[in-house]
């Protein structure tokens, strides 16, 4: 059999088999243009509901120079280390914020790397946020070095582990890692509810019937490192979540183990064929990926929150997995990238929060909702490379990657 | 000769003896061992579900020994968890079983399933024309809360539903947009649609009503009373929501549609092989559109009847829906994407939402665990320990025209 | 009217222009067609006649140029456009839907209906009828999963016959029949002639464009050579004019000085991913410094062959064995190891991974071992390297080491598949399909390296569905047919008499 005729000129880049290859392509293709104007025009359509909804569109553009002051990222203008200023204050919240989304991008940054879809952040979050509050509570008076590093390490095998789950499944019996993972979130959701609800094993100790698990002992708690007595700190995992993003770098790129991820990612049978086992490294990646996710469970136990309640619809406890889908995207599955989208989205978070909390011109309940719709926005556009690169470069018409029509194995055979 | 004739013309006693047949038939047994000690059965002996058991993880082990392995140790566990479970039942006290396993606990299942019955239904649609649809949670949050404002403004709950449907659809012609012309990754897409609908639903309750909760007397859903069924059956089914009695409708419909009709052929040529639709002149997208947008309008559908239904009684929460969408699309999954199948497995997880909640009575912890059974009976489903489940072959892979 | 009442055309085509993103794909082809005529339609891979046919049959549409059908002008934007003006198109990649009848797939888009309803008994009727009246032998209620290949063909001709098509675009529909399938093939070719259809016949294969076609025109590089009359035209001539001058069919080369055997395969037995049984029972042995050829009709069990002797297939009983190493259960990892270097049939999936650079591709099979990589760490210089100093010496263009594979034309990915496979001096080199798709220049290399390494004392293993290539290659040749080795040559043997055993002697003749 020979190839239909020269509809894909010889040059032009066949179809790639994964999505993580499609991702390649399209990064290719669009660089740094298509996250960029992906936010702005998530910033402008949010910014039109505004507008619409306040019939203003002046409340528009304070709401968002409100989020910005929020967040505190205009203490560039005036650095100061003084906590008891407003920006550096809010700087700090922001950058807590960041610390997790950090590892949850990177958690779905690197299974796209190897071409799969972790949707379970979330639930790889949980297990490492319940496995610290665990041996938090449970091994109170241990060395302070010593418990912290067990906590961490504890909870993020288990996530690792929570993660390998749907890994094997998809090396062994072809699950999809999508549905898998997403079953996964839900089980670990009620699970945790289970966990601490009235007569569950982590449940608090000195109340039967609130939900809520103990708070983590002392020698748990990570130290914060800028912060005022009594007001929520910036603790020390920012540095571990920095240098995860060094890790997952140096992992990806000078190890072997990131040479058969990435290969896996952009081809499979081509890595097979290397002698590069597809199916080990399914379950090695998705494992690695929930250690991401796993570790920012723990960090978040054993800095900021402390301890677990059911239904806390807090932000981070309910959608920091998938906040880490956008943070990935937006950061194009790369090491700085997703140092940068976490960055962005940890500062709207804060700064929705903190800026419209108090704002004058729009209800501040808004702000979190208003948070999920830049967000929604954000992941709808940045998987629509088409549509931001027709907008930004009409004049020289790009052609789809995904034409080019090798043919495909799904539709070729019959 | 036809493979359909083939069929036929197989005697009854061959097919039974086909592994297959065999490995359902005790699975089905095992999962009967366990209601014989429960009511309306209620035996008050260990012996009937101990006998059915070992019937049935005999049928496993035969079905095992014809070589269908995966099936034959799901009948022969099944059958063992039947031993346990009956024993368990039967050691329990009587007025405490009749408690739970009364006509509300069948009425709470078909409630339970309900949503997830249209959701289900709808995100078959979507697949069977090959879109993924994981945005179906977001969906179903739309329905929820623009159902129940358009009940609310609009002052009659048929307004709710036609403005759910409305915006369902809406939004899912967006999702389309995205996944059908500009060939989004279609989870990418559905995980947008989700956070969309969160802060959408989110922003406008703020704003519409201010922070307060709905007011009370919005105009519901109606329920069909049915009388003279006798205790049991009228207890059932004799009070329930219109919305319940169309779900079944639907799942009818949906077999119909897509089974006997041309136009449900030309939706599953595009969900197996969108090229071989488009040579012969189907137009793919058309049919895409179509089916994506129907499984919005169903789903949230399926979304008014947690916010209008019985249960939501015209109240609106933040984010309702907490993980329903999902469930459905699990039912969908574990229904093989049949509708008949789908429509069991929404059962199912009604079933299992609605035991929950009367365990709740005896032990808050035990309804809890019982929330997670839908999805650890998805993923041994897609692990393929019960028969394999088999996605349409081209489900979730753009397709660029020439 | 049309003023070419004498010729009576059913299709026109005049200056048609199609291009794509750096590659003119029809520039200024004319081509006419008879009604009751078969055309044959001859050219090289890429010189253009799958983009005409696709622009007659509405799936792209032309930059430039005129189509009439009956005399009146159409332009066509869709396929159903193309069908409702009595046009079909038989594919090369059938477009049948496995999961459905043949029933099914035949009304597709066409559907008889009750008021509602599908009419599928109808549908089932109806096919019957169809299949009668034109000698096409189908089981409408059969699953499309179930029927051969040939089957499967006629399925897609009453698909177009049932859309009441009276010109038959056949696109190279030989390409996947055995020679006595394809025999069948011209039968009904020339059955619905007789019924006053009209047909464009696709191919690159002369003889069978010879046989079948009352008039042929030539393609090459986009443009129309020539239209000649089937009787006048001979291989030779059009040989010329398909490539533009006299091809070198056979590869020089000494006679073969074959030595120790280095791939031996014994009694193996190999099942595909469904599990059913391809390979069953094979037993060779390739000596360094021959090539083996194996020959047979796609589909009969290469696929799986190649793989479970790389690693890649498990292997249900048999053995393997590399220069006296068993390799029966081995990984793809240990069976290169032991030497075995595999230029595989598909560079894009399999061979390449495309987003890779071409040094990091080189190094797909040592990146973990010195000196690309030590204690799981990898250095990128050298790869870098060592991909710079094979590209120079396998002439690969087009890019340097850091140059994304996918970004090079095909014959110059081979040639990094090639100098990967080379450059780690395995003992045994499977060669599957290497020149498929290739360009004429890059053939001729890939055969003198084959022949170089070949005398170099490897054990080199040719499996190719081109009869051509096995025949100018190979020193030793054997026949593969439904997974087993149906004939073994050594001497001068005839295309006809392997063909012939492709389908498999006796089963076939008594199928």
């Amino acid at each position: 059999m020979t190839d239909p005729g020269p509809s894909p000129p010889p040059e032009a880049a066949p179809a790639a088999t994964t999505f993580a290859g499609k991702l390649a392509l399209k990064q290719r293709a669009g660089g740094i243009i298509v996250p960029l104007v992906t936010v702005i025009f998530a910033f402008v359509m949010s910014g039109i509901i505004v507008a619409a909804t306040q019939h203003s569109v002046h409340t528009a553009l304070v709401v968002f120079k409100e989020i910005f002051d929020g967040s505190g990222l205009n203490w560039i203008a005036h650095p100061t280390t003084n906590l008891f200023n407003t920006s550096a204050y809010n700087l700090s919240q922001t950058l807590l914020q960041t610390t997790p989304l950090i590892l949850t991008g990177l958690a779905v940054a690197f299974a796209f790397r190897c071409g799969m879809f972790n949707i379970g952040g979330n639930g790889q979050y949980l297990v490492g946020l319940l496995v610290a509050n665990w041996l938090g509570v449970d091994l109170a008076g241990l060395n302070p070095f010593v418990h912290v590093l067990l906590c961490i390490v504890a909870g993020t095998l288990a996530a690792a582990a929570y993660a390998g789950i749907a890994g094997v499944l998809k090396a062994t019996v072809g699950a999809h890692e999508v549905i898998t993972t997403i079953m996964l979130n839900w089980i670990a959701y009620w699970t945790a509810s289970w966990l601490v609800g009235a007569g569950g094993p982590l449940q608090i100790s000195n109340n039967p019937t609130d939900p809520v698990s103990n708070q983590v002992s002392p020698s748990a708690r990570l130290p914060d490192f800028w912060g005022v007595q009594g007001f929520q700190g910036l603790h020390v995992g920012l540095f571990i979540s920095l240098a995860a993003v060094v890790v997952f770098w140096v992992l990806l790129n000078r190890t072997t183990l990131g040479y058969e991820v990435r290969a896996v990612g952009f081809n499979p049978d081509a890595a097979a064929y290397g002698g590069i086992s597809v199916r080990k490294n399914y379950i090695r990646a998705m494992a690695i990926s929930g250690a991401f996710a796993g570790l920012a469970g723990t960090l978040d136990m054993l800095g900021g929150a402390q301890n677990y309640q059911i239904g806390q619809l807090d932000i981070p406890f309910i959608q920091v997995g998938f906040i880490g889908i956008a943070v990935a995207l937006l950061g194009r599955n790369t090491a700085l990238g997703t140092l940068l989208g976490a960055l962005l989205f940890g500062g709207l978070l804060y700064g929705s929060f903190h800026g419209l909390g108090s704002s004058s011109v729009i209800d501040p309940t808004l702000a979190t909702n208003l948070t999920y719709i830049i967000q929604g926005l954000v992941v709808l556009f940045i998987g629509a490379d088409i549509l931001i690169l027709y907008i930004w470069n009409s004049r020289k018409k790009l052609r789809p990657p995904t034409a080019g029509k090798t043919a495909k194995p799904a539709e070729a055979a019959s | 000769m036809s493979a359909w004739a083939a069929r036929l013309e197989n005697p009854l006693s061959a097919r039974l003896r086909e592994p297959t047949t065999t490995g359902f038939l005790g699975i089905v047994l095992g999962a009967f061992a366990a209601f014989l000690a429960i009511p309306p059965i209620e035996a008050r002996t260990v012996t009937w579900p101990i006998l059915v058991g070992i019937v049935a993880a005999m049928l496993g082990i035969w079905t095992v020994t014809r070589g269908r392995r995966r099936l034959g140790w799901g009948a022969v566990a099944a059958g063992i968890l039947g031993i346990g479970l009956g024993i368990l039942a039967t050691r329990s006290s009587s007025s405490n079983l009749g408690a739970t396993f009364d006509s509300t606990l069948v009425a709470q299942t078909l409630s339970f399933a309900t949503p997830l019955v249209f959701g289900a239904v709808g995100g078959m649609f979507s697949e069977r024309s090959g879109v993924v649809n994981i945005g179906l949670e977001g969906m179903m949050l739309m329905g929820a809360f623009w159902g129940v404002y358009g009940a609310d403004k609009g002052g009659s709950w048929a307004i709710g539903l036609l403005v759910a449907a409305g915006v369902g659809g809406l939004l899912a012609l967006v999702y389309a947009f995205f996944a059908i012309h500009l060939r989004s990754d279609q989870i990418v897409g559905g995980t947008a649609i989700n956070f969309l609908a969160v802060g959408i639903t989110g922003y406008f309750f703020v704003q519409l009503y201010h922070n307060n909760p709905i007011p009370n007397g919005v105009s519901l859903l109606p329920n069909v009373h049915i009388a003279g069924l006798g205790n049991f059956l009228e207890g059932s089914v004799g009070d329930l929501s219109v919305l319940t009695w169309a779900a079944l409708v639907l799942v009818i419909a949906a077999y119909v549609v897509l089974f006997k009709t041309p136009i449900g052929l030309r939706i599953r040529a595009c969900g197996e092989h969108p090229r071989a639709a488009d040579t012969v002149g189907i137009n793919v997208y058309a049919v895409r559109y179509g089916c994506v947008v129907l499984s919005g309008v169903l789903a949230a559908i399926g979304g008014i009847y947690l916010s209008e239904g019985p249960q939501g009684n015209g109240t609106f929460l933040f984010n309702m829906t907490n993980g329903r969408g999902f469930i459905a699309l699990a039912a969908m999954i574990f229904g093989n994407w049949r509708p008949a199948g789908a429509a069991a497995a929404a059962l199912l997880f009604g079933f299992s939402s609605a035991l929950a909640l009367k365990l709740q009575v005896y032990s808050q912890s035990a309804g809890t665990l019982f929330q997670i059974l839908p999805y650890v009976l998805t993923l041994i489903a897609v692990a393929g320990v019960i028969g394999r489940t088999v996605a349409p072959a081209a489900d979730g892979k753009p397709y660029a025209k020439q | 009217m049309s003023d070419h009442v004498a010729d009576d055309l059913v299709l026109e085509m005049r200056d048609i222009r199609k291009e794509f993103p750096g590659v003119i794909a029809n520039d200024g082809v004319s081509f006419d067609v008879r009604r009751g005529e078969v055309h044959g339609l001859l050219g090289e891979n890429g010189a253009g006649k799958s983009t005409l046919m696709n622009i007659l049959y509405g799936l792209y549409r032309p930059d430039g140029g005129e189509i009439r059908v009956n005399g009146k002008p159409a332009s066509f934007s869709s396929a159903r456009e193309a069908i409702q003006a009595g046009i079909g198109m038989v594919h090369q990649h059938f477009m049948l839907i496995p999961v459905m009848t043949v029933a099914e797939n035949i009304v597709l888009g066409v559907e008889p209906r009750g008021r509602v309803l599908l009419d599928e008994r109808g549908a089932e009727q109806r096919v019957r009828e169809l299949s009668q009246q034109f000698g096409l032998a189908v089981d409408p209620g059969a699953l499309v999963s179930d029927i051969t290949v040939g089957q499967e063909q006629r399925v897609e001709i009453l698909k177009a016959l049932y859309r009441g098509a009276d010109l038959l675009i056949l696109d190279e529909p030989t390409a996947v029949l055995t020679p006595q399938e394809a025999g069948e093939l011209f039968e009904i070719v020339r059955s619905l002639q007789a019924d006053g259809k009209s047909i464009i016949f696709i191919s690159h294969k002369l003889n069978e464009v010879l046989e079948i076609a009352d008039r042929i025109t030539v393609l090459r590089r986009g443009k129309t050579i020539e239209t000649v009359s089937g009787r006048g035209a001979t291989e030779e001539s059009l040989a010329r004019a398909m490539v533009g001058r006299d091809v070198l069919l056979r590869v020089e080369k000494k006679p073969s000085q074959p030595e120790d055997v280095l791939l031996s395969v014994e009694d193996l037995h190999v099942c595909d991913d469904r599990g059913i049984e391809k390979v069953r029972g094979v037993s060779f042995e390739v000596r360094a410094g021959e090539i083996v050829g194996v020959a047979g009709v796609d589909g009969n069990g290469q696929t799986e062959l190649i793989d479970a002797i790389c690693g890649l297939q498990k292997i249900e009983s048999g053995a393997v064995t590399i220069a006296g190493r068993e390799l029966t259960q081995a990984s793809a990892r240990a069976a290169l190891d032991a030497g075995i270097g595999h230029i595989p049939e598909d560079r894009q999936r399999r061979g390449l991974v495309l987003e890779f650079s071409i040094a990091e591709n080189i190094a797909l099979h040592d990146y973990a071992k010195p000196p690309d990589a030590r204690w799981g760490w990898i250095f990128p210089n050298r790869m870098i390297q060592r991909a710079g100093t094979l590209i120079g010496e396998f002439d690969v263009r087009g890019g340097g080491p850091y140059t994304r594979a996918g970004g090079l034309s095909g014959g110059n990915q081979q040639k990094v598949v090639a100098a990967r496979e080379i450059a780690r001096d395995p003992k045994a080199l499977i060669a599957a399909q290497p020149t498929r798709g290739l360009d004429v220049g890059a053939i001729e290399y890939l055969h003198r390296r084959l022949v170089a390494e070949r005398d170099e004392g490897r054990a080199i293993l040719l499996v190719s569905l081109e009869l051509d290539e096995i025949l100018s290659l190979s020193d030793r040749i054997l026949v593969l047919f439904e997974g087993q080795i149906v004939g073994e040559h050594t001497g001068d043997v005839t295309e006809e008499e392997i063909g012939l055993e492709m389908l498999g002697g006796k089963e076939a003749a008594a199928a």
